[in-house]
This record gives structure tokens, sequence and C-alpha cells, in this order.
């Protein structure tokens, strides 16, 4: 490009556009070169005056020009706008300063517990079965062959509805009392009398006793209920059971026994102990975990299933018993204070 | 129940060292309690002393400064408030230096001005015993300075728990059994001399002058007579016995009555003739306003479901619980009758539940006494009296009734039990075990197995199963490899829908929270006023603050607030998932309820601002939950809150009723005058969702696909000015509607949306402007601008006509 004026123009151009800052002034800028009466666009109209062979030149010589000065108006804008961006996003930031929220979403650890109990009984073809909260002395004592004057029927023991209390959702055996159950075992009967064996259940629930809430006791607490009925299901079966329930919980090192003992609803019955070699205080002693047994042919009886073809254990364990003794948690008020410095040492998910 | 191993020992051999029961018994079903024999206890420092002198203090009335003999040089100065001791008798004494349990450290101190160089001990206080009223008498001089547990042994007793089907455990013979069938060592029974015959009528061999049975809680009484006993404290090795099952010895006839009590099971009770109104006993339910003063000092109301011992004239004993102070034999006593009787367990277990007296006699009755053991029960004690208190046994008794259970025998076949086991049983492991307990066994195929009458409880083949395992043991049992299903059951539904929503919560930043379903009836009625209290009262609540059960989880989860941020914590986000109970126009409703609530305050600064929650961004999390569980939103127009407590007017609404649509939904901010009260900084926001879980059995139909446009929307802004009370949504439904009825076919309209609120200038003061962003698109094309226009000018027209909106300009 020998033409002297387009050499110009083009320096013009160059020297103008560090000046330009932002957007607007870029387009005017831009103009006094490229617009309608830019230079360029001037000095093109002098085309007329160019001899017809010269025109060729001429024109090539301005398409470079213009080529050139776009191409630096387009830079310019690229980088105006990219400081644009920038400035958009404002300082520069300081990634070891606290996120804005402090919200930290969590479980409660008894859920927490209630989970890694039913994830385990899942592998195992186990899967969860709900009831109500508020009973029957039917579903709750009755048909879990629990006679009339049973202690733990007492008004001592159970929490009672008066008399007139009606429930338009809870399903009564005739007109015995409401109540709120004492245990989840009722689940055993709801769920027997509405599915047929094979069955395997695992029913987690809350369950209420008429105590006065100290260290180891709560008005309210928390059960998981187990039910296990099929053909020819032996107290082995049920140890096996039991064996792999806690051995995924506390480890490969527990060891087990059942110990015999009473519940009306299941015979014969047993405790489960368990010895664990790392469990703080109580490493290395037999701790008592869960009651269990053979479901009474009493109580199958009584949800008409036939206990000559079938045969079944259940089992019921804590969950605020195993949460404690897992974390090694000492005052069972903790669960339902639900104070931060106690639930965030639990509220991970995993 | 408390058992001494050394009383144990008169039944049965023990192993050596005799302690290896505590490990031995819990596996045969009966529990042993542990001590806290902790390091920190040590009764080193506790040895017998001999009270020289007894002198009041001169300070304190009840107080008396004693000079005690401990075996050192000088006797010691102890200040001691007992009243129950004399100088010449031994007592324990803690040295400075001793730790008693509990964790008590004794020193020298002074009290009251006098100093005192140790303390005396009562049982309770060293854990040798109960009794908790007066000093620990030692009987039978103990050298002096010698180590209390060296006199006293503590270790040879264990506590026993039984479990409610064993009432024949309740006994040292009864647990002598176990241990024999265990150790398969013969029990030795006490032999009996007496040999009165039975009479069923007061003849003359009888001290009474009639015996009448009415009541049919009582099959079966006997009444025995003993001439010219001498009442006095009881031979030493009674009271050893007495006092090692943590009993306070009375007297000779009382001490044996509970001896056999605690030997045999069989409570008995005796009668001083004299005190017998007419020496006739009836054994009759309470008459209505009847009343006794039990041996305890109580006077009690009787009630006609109660039934008592009673003379001509009054109720004596409450049956089968306690006696009254009326009939009690004392120094005097010379002439005895003695009652040995079976009476109802739940008879019994009813009325010392009404009675709130629990009794070691109540807690035998209750569990069902051997039959067969009343009448050898009777025959030992009054052995025992005549041995050591005299006397001469009448040669007849009267027996009333007739013993209500027998043996009775069960047939079993060996497969049965291999089936229920797992394991291979051969008939002989089973005849064997079986007669270890025991029962009798005949033949192989059945087997009969004849069930003494002390186990009331085993009465069918699955009892006898229980029995072969316990003897035969259960802790070397092997589980067996059970099979996994292919095919497992769906989870209950509600199950699955509240664990999804939990963690939707904890996603939308949300702590989880756990509180008590037992409120207090306060509580209800300033959160729930329109709540018939009585709807949700327990009928017999323990403690005051526990009285109804939740209507809501709002009350707990504010509370938890509150406790957080009092405590400067900083968690304000809190939800929970658990079962709520309203009533409903049918009855009672138990409710799933979900609810999540924040509060803006917050204990601590951020360097940042955060935004701010509102009535809309709390609506953005109810919809986010509802679409994670999967639930649909009730139908209908969210309704504002006017005088519903909890919420505040006009900060709240709710959509839906959960006794109509079974979901019902509340939101906005909490009464601010409610939150108030649990000193709370700032206004809660708060979300509850109800749910009847009957809406949760029905199974969703999966969901139909509708073809949609893949050309661009053309987009037109709608402004229009509306009544200010008028809901935004109902004029946003009534202008989508419109536009659906007004553009053509193979035109679609995007759902309307509201970008835009304005009331204030150049709007009338009751006006207000909303402003809507329509998109409409064609299946097939793009929309032309001429399309686009005409169509949105049918639209401004019919909106014009079939509103009262105005088109704002």
């Amino acid at each position: 490009m020998e033409n002297p004026d387009l050499q110009k123009i083009v320096a013009d151009a160059e020297s103008s556009l560090p000046d330009v800052s932002n957007k607007p002034q870029w387009e005017q800028t831009k103009a006094t070169f490229l617009g309608p009466n830019g230079s360029l666009t001037q000095f093109a109209k002098g085309i007329g005056a160019v001899a017809k062979e010269d025109r060729p030149a001429f024109g090539k010589a301005l398409n470079q020009a213009k080529g050139i000065v776009e191409s630096l108006f387009q830079n310019r804008l690229t980088a105006i706008e990219e400081i644009e961006d920038l400035k958009a996003l404002g300082d520069k930031i300081d990634p070891t300063l606290p996120s804005v929220s402090s919200l930290q979403g969590g479980l409660h650890p008894l859920t927490k517990t209630r989970r890694k109990i039913i994830s385990i009984f899942r592998k195992i073809g186990f899967t969860v079965a709900e009831a109500t909260e508020v009973e029957t002395e039917w579903f709750c004592f009755d048909a879990l062959n629990t006679p009339d004057d049973h202690p733990a029927r007492d008004e001592q023991d159970t929490l009672f509805f008066p008399p007139h209390s009606k429930w338009a959702n809870i399903q009564r055996k005739k007109d015995e009392s409401y109540l709120l159950r004492t245990h989840t075992s009722s689940v055993q009967i709801r769920t027997m009398l509405r599915e047929k064996p094979p069955l395997r259940v695992i029913a987690p629930g809350r369950c209420f006793r008429r105590d006065t809430v100290d260290a180891t006791h709560s008005a309210n607490f928390h059960q998981t209920e187990g039910l296990f009925i099929d053909h020819k299901v032996t107290v082995r079966d049920l140890k096996g059971v039991l064996d792999f329930f806690l051995r995924e919980l506390f480890g490969e090192k527990v060891e087990t026994r059942l110990r015999p003992s009473f519940f009306p609803f299941t015979e014969p019955s047993f405790e489960v102990d368990l010895k664990v070699p790392d469990l703080g205080k109580l490493s290395n002693k037999w701790i008592e975990i869960m009651g269990c047994g053979m479901v009474d042919p009493k109580v199958l009886g009584l949800v008409d299933i036939d206990p000559d073809e079938w045969t079944g254990f259940a089992f019921g364990l804590g969950i605020e018993r195993v949460t404690m003794l897992l974390h090694g948690i000492d005052d069972i008020r903790h669960f339902y204070q639900n104070d931060q410095r106690f639930l965030s040492q639990f509220s991970s998910q995993v | 129940m408390k058992m001494s191993l050394d009383w144990l020992s008169q039944y049965v051999d023990l192993p050596d060292p005799a302690e290896e029961l505590i490990d031995v018994l819990p596996m045969l079903g009966i529990e042993v309690e542990e001590g806290d024999e902790g390091p920190s206890v040590s009764l080193d420092k506790v040895v017998v002393g001999k009270v020289l002198e007894k002198n009041q203090h001169p300070e304190a009335d009840r107080l008396s400064v004693c000079s005690v003999e401990v075996g050192a040089e000088a006797p010691a100065q102890i200040v001691c408030g007992a009243t129950n001791f004399k100088p010449g008798d031994r007592v324990p004494v803690a040295l400075p230096g001793a730790k008693l349990p509990g964790g008590f450290k004794i020193k020298k101190s002074k009290l009251r001005g006098v100093a005192s160089e140790g303390m005396m001990c009562s049982a309770k206080e060293l854990e040798l015993g109960e009794d908790d009223a007066g000093l620990f008498i030692l009987s039978g001089e103990p050298e002096i300075g010698q180590k209390i547990t060296d006199v006293v042994s503590k270790s040879t007793t264990l506590e026993l728990e039984i479990t409610a089907n064993r009432g024949d455990c309740l006994s040292h013979l009864g647990v002598a059994r176990e241990v024999s069938a265990y150790y398969q060592t013969p029990t030795r029974f006490p032999a009996v001399n007496n040999s009165a015959e039975p009479t069923d009528t007061a003849t003359g061999n009888s001290l009474l002058s009639s015996l009448d049975v009415q009541s049919s809680q009582c099959p079966y009484y006997t009444a025995w007579s003993v001439k010219g006993v001498k009442i006095a404290p009881s031979p030493n090795w009674l009271i050893e016995r007495i006092e090692s099952i943590g009993l306070r010895p009375i007297n000779n006839v009382v001490d044996i009555t509970n001896f056999v009590l605690h030997e045999i099971g069989q409570p008995l009770h005796a009668f001083d003739l004299k005190k017998i109104a007419d020496s006739a006993i009836v054994v009759r339910e309470a008459k209505e306003g009847e009343k006794i003063t039990t041996l305890d000092d109580q006077e009690r109301a009787l009630s006609p479901n109660m039934m008592v011992i009673a003379d001509a004239e009054k109720p004596l004993v409450v049956a089968g619980i306690m006696g009254s102070v009326d009939a009690e034999v004392d120094d005097s006593t010379t002439d005895i009758v003695l009652e040995s009787a079976w009476f109802h367990p739940g008879s019994v277990r009813a009325t010392a539940r009404t009675l709130g007296l629990h009794t070691d006699s109540s807690q035998r009755f209750s569990r069902d006494v051997d039959p067969a053991g009343v009448e050898f029960a009777a025959r030992r004690a009054i052995d025992l009296i005549t041995e050591i208190a005299g006397g001469s046994a009448s040669s007849e008794f009267i027996s009333v009734g007739e013993p209500p259970r027998t043996s009775r025998t069960i047939e079993i076949e060996t497969d049965y039990v291999e089936e229920r086991c797992g394991f291979e049983v051969s008939t002989e492991d089973l005849t064997a075990s079986w007669k270890r307990l025991g029962f009798e066994v005949e033949g192989t195929s059945p087997i009969r197995v004849t069930v003494p009458s002390y186990r009331s409880e085993v009465d069918r083949p699955i009892d006898l199963v229980e029995e072969f395992l316990r003897i035969r043991g259960t802790s070397d049992l092997q589980g067996s490899k059970f099979l996994s299903p292919s095919l497992i059951r769906d989870n209950e539904p509600a199950y699955d829908l509240c664990d999804r929503a939990v963690d939707n919560l904890i996603g939308q930043g949300y702590q989880e929270a756990c509180n008590y379903s037992l409120r207090s009836s306060d509580e209800l009625a300033s959160w729930f006023p329109e709540i018939n209290q009585e709807d949700l009262a327990l009928g017999n609540p323990l403690t005051a603050d526990h009285t109804h059960i939740r209507a809501s989880l709002l009350p707990g989860l504010v509370e938890v607030l509150a406790h957080n941020q009092k405590n400067l914590n900083d968690l304000n986000h809190l939800f929970e998932i658990g079962r709520v109970f309203q009533p409903g126009p049918r009855g009672n409703a138990e409710l799933i309820s979900i609810a999540w609530v924040n509060t803006q305050a917050n204990s601590r600064k951020n360097w940042k601002e955060e935004e701010s929650s509102d009535f809309f961004s709390l609506k953005n999390s109810l919809e986010r939950l509802l679409h994670a569980v999967g639930l649909n939103a009730p139908k209908g127009l969210w309704q504002s809150t006017e005088d519903q407590l909890p919420w505040q007017n006009g900060y709240a609404a709710t959509l839906g009723d959960v006794h109509r649509n079974k979901l019902g939904i509340g939101l906005g901010t909490l009464s601010l005058n409610l939150t108030k009260k649990y000193d709370l900084k700032g206004a809660v926001l708060a979300v509850e969702i109800l749910i009847d879980p009957v809406l949760l059995a029905k199974q969703k139909k999966p969901h139909p696909f509708s073809s949609f446009s893949t050309f661009p929307p053309a987009i037109k802004d709608l402004s229009l000015v509306v009544e200010k009370t008028e809901p935004a949504e109902a004029v946003r439904e009534k202008v989508q509607e419109i536009i659906h009825q007004t553009i053509a076919d193979g035109i679609s309209l995007d759902p309307v949306i509201i970008f835009d609120v304005f009331s204030g200038k150049g709007l009338s003061v009751d006006k207000k402007s909303i402003a809507f962003s329509l998109r409409i698109r064609a299946s097939d094309r793009t929309l032309g601008e001429k399309e686009v226009n005409n169509t949105f000018e049918k639209i401004l027209e019919a909106i014009g006509s079939q509103t009262p909106y105005e088109l704002r300009k």
C-alpha cells in the first residue's frame, strides 16, 4: 500500500484506538473512519478522479486499508468486551473466604441409623412395612398373644386414649380401646392381615411408653421390627439373618449369641447378645441388643396363616439404643433436644 | 428377685466357684443383674465396731455422740443420726479413708461443732441389704475391728430378673430346679413331717369357727392351726437367711412365713387367732366403701373387685397382697391360723395395680403359684414354727376347693422339633433333655411328655421345643445360610415418600430435627385454639407437659429454633417428618406431616449478605419438594389466612384441606404473637404439608406423552388493571382460559407468566396492574408478524369483552 493518504488513515486509526475504552466511544471512533462521512469513505469517493487503468490498483489498496482498519477495530472491540465482561465479574475473588449461606442441611442421627438398618435388611430381601402410631388394644396386644391381664397392658405402662375417642383412618377389630403403640410389633399383625406369606418385612417406627424422661428413658422412642414368614423357617435361619445384620452393622469381628427369654408373641423367644472388640467401654462384653423369637403359632392363627404350613421369626430393636451404641452417646435426650452442637456431628449423609 | 447362693446350695450342689452361675443362669433365661462394683468402692476400711457409749449431741436433738470401739488403741468418737441402736451393739463403721458405694468418701469432720472420726452405717449404705431405716446391727458378736466384708458376705447374693412366664422361678427351690437341670444333679427338697389331714369344714380340731370362701377368684384355700406358740426373735440362721435377701427380720413366725415364701415360692399368711372376730374367716370381695390400714400404715380404700380375707366384722388382708395392722402377729400372739391358698393371678395383679401396692406376695400370686405347693409350703412352715416357736399343730387343716391345675401331657414328634430348630435331633436327646427338667417322658412316636403343675406355661408342642433348646443351650447355635428371594416386595409408599422428602429438604439446606409427639395442653390451646382439646387428649397421661398428642410439627420446630438461637448456635433452617393427629369430620386422623421452618435472625454475621427468604422463596421451596416426592399440589387457589392460628394474618396462606383432599398445605409467616412467646428474634417462616396416607395407596398411571412444537414462540406482553383484592392467580387463569378459546387451531399457548405487579402512581388506590408474558407458537411454522398481531388483537378484544379488566396503556 503505497498511497500515503491511505497509510495515514491506517496510522490514524491505529493511534486513535488505544484511547477507545468503551463501546459508544468505539462506535463513534469507528464512524470517523468507516462511517458514511468517515475518512476511508471519503477517500473511496475519490475513485472518480482516478484514471481508469489505475482504478483496480486503487480499489485493491482501498480494500486492503479498509480490511486493516476493520480488523484493528474488531480487535479493539474484542478487547473492550473482555474488559467489560471482567468488570461485570467484579473484583478478583479470595477463594479462602467462607461460603455465603451458612446452610448445611443434614440428617438426624436416628434417621441415619434407621436408613443403615433398612439398607442392610434390603440386601437380604426385606422391605419396609408401616402402620400407624395410634393403635388399638387388639393389634398391639391381643393379636400378639398378650393376655388381658398382662403387665404390659397396664395403664401404668401404656398410654391409652379415653373410651369415647374415635379415629377415622385407623381400623379397629371390634370396639377395643385406642392407644399409642408400645412396640412396632403391631405392624406384624397389620401386615400379615393384608399380605400373605412368604413375607420379609422390616418396620421402623415410633413407639410410646408411659415413662418419665431421663438419660435412658423417653416417652417416645423408635424401634425396628422385622418379620420373616416362609416354609420351613427354623431357629437357625433366625440366627443366620441376625448374624448377617449384626456383622454388617458392627463389623466382621462381632460375636453373637441367642439367650433364652420371653415374649408373649414368640416361642421360643430369645435376647440377642453381641460382643464387639472396639466399642469403647463396652468392648468385649456381652451386650443385649435386641429381642427375637419364632412367631408363636397362636399369633399366626389369629391372622389366618396356617401354622402347620408356615413358620417364621420376628425381631425388634431400638433405634436409639443402636445409635447410642454405635456412636457412644450417653443420653437419649440428646436426640430430642436437637442442639446444633449435637446434630452437626452426625448430620452428613454417609 | 434377690437370691442367696449360700441359701440356694441347701437344695442343689453348686458349681465351684458358685459364681459360675452368673454366666450359666442367663443362658437358661434368668438374667442376673450386674452390681456396680467398681474400683471406686472400697469396703476395706469398713470394720466391725462396738458402741461403748451413746450420749446426746449438745447442739442437735437428732444426733448422738458415740464412743465406738473399732479395734484401734483408743475408741473413736462418732456422731450419728440413727436411733435404732444401744451401747453394746455391734455395727459396721466406715473409718476415714473408706469409700462407700455411690462414691461417698469418709473423712474426719465436725458435725455441729463435735468431731466425728467415721460413720456408722446402715445395710443400704454399704449395699449389703435394702434396710435403710437405721444402723445395720450385726448379729452373733463378730470380732471387733474385722473387715465387714469378712463378716457379711455380699458376693453371695444375686439379683435375678425372672421373665413374666417363669413364676415358678421366684423362689430358691425354683432356681435350684433350673440349676439341677443344667448340671444334672438332684434337687434336695426339704423334708416335711407335718401330716395333718384335710377336712372341708371347721371342726373341733381347728382354731377357726368357720371358713367361708365366697369369691370365685379363690378356687383353693387352706387354713392350718397352731396352738401355744411363743413369739420371739428368730434364731441366727433364720435372721441370716432373711437378711441375705435384703429383708428385715421381724419375729420368728413372720420370718418363717417370709422364709418359706422365698424358699418355695408360696406366699403364706399367719393370723393371730385372737384378732379374728368370732374366729371366722371369710374369703370375699370387698364391700363398697370398705377401708383397710395395711401393714405399711397406709389407709386404703377397697372396691368390690378386690378380694379380701375378712373375719366376721372387717377385712384383715388384701388377699394375696398385704395384711392389715389389725391382724398382725405380735409379741402377745399365742395361737396362729396359717393361710396357704391359690388366688387367681389376674385378680391379684389387678388389685395390686389399682392400689399401687406390689409386694413379694402379690408378685408371686400374679405370676401363678404352683397349686401343688400350697399344702407343701404350709406343712414346711408349720414344721419350722413348731420347731422354732414351739406350740402344737392341729392334726387337721381346712381345705376348701381344688388345686386349679395339675400336671398335663403333651404329645410331640421328633420331626416337629427338628423342623423348628433347623438341625438334626435324636429322640433320645429330646427325652433326656425333658427328663432333666423334671418332665415325665414316655414313648417315641409320639413322645408323650407330662409337665408338672409348676410349669403353667408349658402346654403345647412349641413350648417343648423351647424347653429343649434352653437345656441343650443356644450359645453355640450356628446360623443357616439363608436364601435371598429374587423378587422383593415394594416398600410402603409412605415410607419412600418421606425418605425422598428427607433428601430433598437436606438438599435445600434444612437440618432434620426430631421432637416428642406428646405435648402440653397449653401448647395445643395457643397454637390450635380451634381444635377441641379433648379430641387429642390422652386418657392416662403421666406428666402435665405430656397430656396431648401433637396436631402439628410446627410447635416442636419453633422450640428447636428458639433453643438454638438462645445458645447462639448457627442453626435456623429445620425440618421434621413424622406423624401428627388431627380431628376431622369422621373422627381423628393420623396424618403424615412434612414441615420446615426458618428464621432470618442469625447468631453470626457473615462477611457477605445472604439473600433473605420470604413467602415466595418458601413457596418455591415447597414446589421443589412436591416435585421431588411426586405429589401434585391440591387444586384450587391459595387462600390467605384470616385469624387462623398459627399463621400471621395476611402473611400466610393455605392450599387444600387434608380431610377433603387428603392433602393440605399451610405456608407463610407464623403468628408473631405466638413466636414471640419463645423469645425468638425475627419472624418465623414455615411450611407444613399434611398427608392422609390413604392418598398414597393409589398407584399412579404413567403420564402420557404429548407432542410439542419445535418452532420458536412469538412473545407478547400484556398489562391489565384489576381490582386490588383480586388474586393474581385468578386473573392469570382467566387470561389463559380466554386466550385458549381465542387462538386458532394449530396454535398453542405456553403457560401465561406474571412478570410484574404494580400499584401506586397512575392507578386509583383500589386497583393494581398485573403484567403477563404470553408465548404462542404454531405446530408447523414460525408465526409471521402479521399473524401474531392479529391474534393478539383478538385476545385483547376478548379480554375486553369478557372481563372487567382494563388494558393498561
